[in-house]
């Protein structure tokens, strides 16, 4: 039984060694690409439905599954932090705005998307950042 | 023997439009969006095993004239029919529960309506095909309509094809876009939604719908290996569109919306509905090969009379099983996950259980009882055990470090 | 006495077999077998038996005896030997499927169930 997570384990150092990185990521981390990755995912949608490339309808079943998915992750965040206060306060700071526009994306000529695209992208920038650290 | 060509023609059509399903497409798309091009190998051995397993499961019953299922109990026993009978119970409900998810977030990116709305119309809509719908427009409707995933190529043509620098990653995947256990995970998830079990159920069972015998040999060797290989097309085809078009936006494809926009981006709304479509016409179909195939297992398990070509009342047993099942999955889905994450995670748990699905089978397959001189080749028992070793052993790793870190 | 013609089958051949009518419907399984110990010592298979209690016995002892406690063998049922025709990995029976009672909640559900649900068949 001992011997069986010692070579379980032994494996795991090997392929960490062999591969040159984690073979897991923190729990952090993984809340922070996740995230970086599903605001990327939203400003994409959000360009593509006022570039005429989907229609505003899939763009807002989309956002619908962002909500979902992105739902109750400042608290992870939080709850998880890998990283310095003021970095958790900065990465919180660009959450904020980011998951209102996930919870009310403009879709139709007269609200400003433009700056939704922004306020998704940084917020998307900085925690990619965070996550890949 | 015009109708020989017509039905073999028809046999790997729909074995093309079919091989797509809520697993092997969130497999591809996350395997494209975070690993470039490095699970493509994954993807070729994974439809190498099921090529393998099909064309056994079919030339099984063809000779023997009985369904796995039945010979699970026949040869085996009662006691051990339980064991498959279980694990499979547990993976395909989760499995079941992502396909309708997946239908309904098709039916979502067309009309705006979110899936959760739709999903228990979804539920009832296929609950009336498998109650009523006779087995040939079930496992051809779909599959035809499935063919539609064959624009996936036409997309990446129109991207101008797979850029050089993509090239090496087919042999060095690049793990900054995601940790090694997540690469594991996604091994695991693409064998397992490859070569899920419910295919040799529901395939061996059709084989018994369609009065298969000796004279089918043919047909089904060809429906099998030249189907499922063109089938994996699509596949490959979703994982290549994840990486050229997600990967340098930074989307790891954790829903199927995303997945969309990569066929969004060459070919605009029209991109976007096309896969829409092929998402809509292949998780139906799988949907009811998931719940037919379950459904198959504990009729023919238990030995009471079974068919999509009789009416309901006529194997009643069989279709108040698969009444139940489907409330079953349907109230599993109701739960919220998201059908793609769900996917994943019922494909990891049958990768993890396939060698108790299938190695009766493999037993089975060499048995001159009831294949007379049809039996397995050794190059086919030690390819088909190799990738059973393999998906066992990747899932064993993985699973519980996905669990550990907070699922993938 | 054993004609040399005759087939010998083995309990393990007889259990799990697919019983069949002769208006060829499927109404079961053989769960388990009654013998009964002749003059010289040797068994002789008597009956067939099926139902959720036998079933249960075949995956542990003590299950058979639980299940009798609720079930009170109203879902058992046995059929005497003399009334297969053929044997093999299906045993094909003498009579029509209503002259059995085993498969009788086939009727019982597609009365009693189904006929809720449109589109039946009835």
């Amino acid at each position: 039984m001992w011997r069986k997570s010692g070579t379980w384990l032994g494996l795991m150092l090997l392929l960490s060694v062999l591969t040159g990185c984690n073979v897991t990521e923190s729990a952090f981390a993984r809340t922070a690409s996740n995230a970086g990755s599903a605001f990327a995912a939203a400003a994409t949608t959000l360009t593509y439905a006022h570039e005429d490339k989907i229609t505003y309808a899939y763009a807002a079943s989309s956002f619908v599954n962002f909500q979902s998915e992105l739902s109750g992750t400042d608290q992870a965040l939080t709850a998880q932090s890998a990283v310095d206060t003021r970095t958790l306060h900065h990465l919180l700071t660009l959450y904020k705005p980011a998951i209102q526009v996930i919870n009310a994306p403009c879709l139709s000529g007269a609200c400003n998307w433009r700056s939704q695209i922004e306020v998704l992208n940084r917020a998307s920038q900085a925690l990619l950042k965070a996550g890949n650290s | 023997m015009k109708k020989q060509w017509l039905s073999i023609a028809l046999g790997v059509v729909t074995a093309i439009g079919g091989f797509l399903d809520a697993g092997t497409v969130a497999t591809a798309g996350e395997a494209g969006a975070k690993f470039g091009l490095g699970l493509i190998w994954a993807i070729l051995a994974a439809t190498l095993a099921v090529m393998l397993l099909v064309e056994m499961v079919g030339r099984f019953t063809a000779v023997s004239k009985k369904t796995y299922a039945d010979a699970i109990r026949e040869d085996f026993g009662f006691r051990f029919y339980l064991l498959p009978l279980t694990s499979e119970l547990i993976a395909e409900s989760l499995l079941l529960a992502a396909e309708i998810g997946g239908v309904a977030i098709a039916l979502s990116l067309f009309t705006g309506i979110p899936w959760h709305t739709l999903f228990p119309f979804v539920a009832l809509f296929i609950w009336i095909l498998a109650w009523r719908a006779p087995f040939d427009l079930i496992e051809n409707g779909p599959a035809l309509l499935g063919l539609v995933t064959l624009s996936f190529l036409a997309g990446i043509v129109a991207l101008g094809g797979i850029p050089a620098h993509l090239l090496p990653t087919l042999w060095h995947p690049n793990f900054q876009r995601g940790s090694v256990a997540d690469y594991l995970y996604l091994v695991a998830a693409i064998i397992g939604s490859t070569i899920s079990p419910y295919l040799l159920y529901f395939y061996s069972s059709g084989a018994r719908e369609e009065r298969w015998s000796r004279r089918s040999l043919v047909l089904n060797r060809v429906t099998a290996i030249v189907g499922m290989g063109f089938g994996s097309i699509g596949s490959m085809a979703l994982l290549v569109l994840g990486a050229i078009v997600l990967q340098p936006l930074q989307i790891s494809s954790n829903t199927l919306g995303e997945l969309g926009l990569a066929m969004a981006k060459p070919f605009g709304i029209t991109g976007s509905f096309l896969f829409a479509s092929a998402l809509f016409a292949t998780c139906l179909g799988a949907a009811l090969e998931v719940l037919l195939a379950v459904s198959y297992n504990i009729a023919q398990g238990f030995g009471w009379a079974w068919g999509e070509n009789k009416k309901p009342v006529e194997a009643a047993r069989f279709n108040l099983v698969m009444t139940i099942f489907l409330l079953i999955a349907a109230a599993i889905g109701l739960i919220g996950i998201d059908p793609l994450q769900l996917a994943l995670f019922a494909s990891t748990v049958i990768a993890l259980f396939l060698p108790i699905s299938l190695s009766p089978f493999l037993i089975l397959m060499n048995d001159p009882q009831y294949l007379g001189n049809k039996t397995n080749g050794r190059f086919t028992n030690i390819a088909v055990i190799c990738i059973l070793l393999l998906a066992f052993l990747v899932a064993l790793v993985s699973l519980p470090l996905e669990i550990i870190t907070g699922g993938g | 006495m054993i004609d040399p013609n005759d087939e010998i089958f083995s309990v393990r051949d007889i259990l799990d077999s697919q019983l069949q009518t002769r208006d060829r419907r499927k109404i079961g399984r053989v769960a388990d077998i009654e013998a009964e110990t002749r003059a010289d010592g040797s068994l002789k298979l008597t009956y067939l038996v099926v139902g959720p209690q036998a079933l249960a016995g075949r995956v542990h002892p003590r299950l058979r005896a639980f299940l009798r406690f609720f079930l009170r063998d109203r879902f058992e049922h046995r059929i005497p030997l003399s009334e297969v025709t053929k044997f093999g990995p299906t045993l094909y029976l003498r009579g029509k499927a209503e002259n059995y009672a085993v498969g009788q909640s086939e009727r019982w559900i597609a009365e009693h169930i189904l006929r809720w649900i449109p589109g039946n068949g009835l």
